[in-house]
């Protein structure tokens, strides 16, 4: 182990500083990584009407936008699942990521794609929580219970986790109601 | 010569595993991400299904048969616990002496008692992962998990202060073959007070080599209010306030 000290300690939080913009991933390799026997993606886009945005509302989700545009994964012309990109912000962040999400309405996998921020990555988080594979509309996705705001560093994964949450229910309605397989 | 770098959302932060060489591939980090989302749903004490969750929900004089994750935490959270003569308390304060461990079985000795593995097993989770990157071949790697990172091989990892007041950063140091954690303290932060008021409010960062001690070691500092703590020799641990 070798730690090479730079200068003394000063009043600052702490960040690996290669980590201020990160591309991981694009979308398209982030479907062939959720879904790798895919053989056909095809793009849509979901728009929610007034009916369908309050419906969401009903169960806790702003749908924060009323168009959608959703990736369909096939092979052999059955449906695999969907990706849905999304970005959010936090304090100092913006995290884009992607929710693939399998046939029985499940999260079969989170992804981030981008990261950036503006001076700096501290994202320390209060909580263990539940992953949020195998998550459904019908369970509730929450960051601990304990949670207060660290440098902006809570908010990033909060709003990820929210984020999911709200994929998660419109991919369901969508579905519900035929307009997605 | 492959190099790889993913990011996903794990242990209540976004954990990032980078791997190189000619065997780091997809698989190795598909492989690390699943052994830290094993560690997150054993231990979780969110999740009732943990073994920390059966844990807290039960009556006294249960005996719960625990995971491989939860004996490795709570016997070096007991180690811990006896060495800083108390300091360190995975039960914050619940009942520090209410559970035992008997190889792989949990015993319940109060009602009252309450695990919380929050201020250690975030890295026993990195170094688990980053025991999978090894010894699936890769020649250096990382994993940062919110600021509990280790790194391994030919990969220096530059660690800078950020400027939570006027923005910017400065060079904090560079990391080789080690593990760094940083834990903040004071009004509003995460971790809790056992005694409250600690000494500390602020950053509490330890350098070690494994990522268990350093997260749990930031804990022992923060409370004792000392960056040189007699217990940070015995883990090869530094400690500085910030």
């Amino acid at each position: 182990m070798r730690f090479t000290p730079a200068t003394a300690a000063v009043a600052f939080a702490v960040a690996p500083s290669a980590a201020f913009a990160v591309d991981y991933l694009d979308a398209d390799q982030a479907v062939k990584l959720m879904f790798p026997d895919a053989d056909h993606v095809e793009s849509r886009e979901l728009t929610l009407d007034a009916a369908q945005l309050k419906q969401l509302a009903t169960h806790g989700v702003q749908a924060r936008s009323v168009r959608w545009p959703v990736r369909v994964v096939q092979r052999g012309g059955a449906s695999l699942g969907v990706v849905v990109v999304d970005d959010v912000v936090g304090k100092f962040e913006l995290i884009t990521y992607a929710v693939g999400i399998d046939v029985d309405g499940a999260v079969k996998q989170v992804e981030i794609l981008s990261y950036r921020e503006s001076h700096g990555q501290e994202i320390r988080l209060p909580a263990w929580r539940r992953q949020f594979v195998g998550k459904t509309a019908a369970s509730p996705l929450h960051v601990g219970d304990d949670i207060s705001s660290i440098s902006g560093a809570t908010l990033s994964c909060t709003h990820v986790t929210d984020g999911v949450k709200r994929i998660v229910a419109v991919v369901h309605l969508a579905r519900r109601e035929g307009k997605l397989p | 010569m492959n190099s790889l770098r993913r990011a996903r959302p794990l242990l209540g932060t976004l954990v990032e595993i980078g791997a190189r060489g000619v065997r780091a591939s997809q698989a190795s980090i598909d492989t690390a991400f699943a052994a830290i989302g094993e560690v997150q749903s054993q231990l979780s004490r969110f999740d009732p299904r943990s073994d920390i969750g059966r844990f807290n929900a039960s009556p006294r004089g249960t005996r719960i048969k625990v995971g491989v994750h939860a004996a490795t935490v709570l016997s070096a959270a007991r180690e811990l616990h006896d060495a800083s003569s108390g300091l360190f308390d995975v039960s914050l304060g619940s009942g520090p002496c209410a559970w035992q461990l008997d190889a792989t079985t949990l015993i319940k000795c109060h009602d009252g008692v309450r695990l919380d593995l929050g201020g250690i097993a975030k890295g026993h989770a990195v170094d688990l992962a980053i025991e999978v990157l090894r010894s699936n071949g890769c020649e250096a790697g990382w994993v940062n998990a919110g600021g509990d990172l280790r790194v391994f091989g030919d990969a220096p990892m530059p660690l800078d202060l950020r400027d939570e007041i006027n923005g910017g950063v400065r060079r904090f140091g560079v990391l080789r073959d080690g593990a760094f954690a940083t834990s903040h303290f004071g009004e509003g932060a995460r971790s809790r007070a056992v005694d409250s008021p600690w000494p500390v409010h602020g950053h509490v960062s330890v350098v070690a080599p494994r990522c268990l001690w350093a997260d749990a070691l930031t804990k022992v500092v923060a409370i004792s209010g000392n960056a040189r703590h007699s217990l940070l020799l015995r883990w090869e641990a530094s400690a500085w306030l910030h």
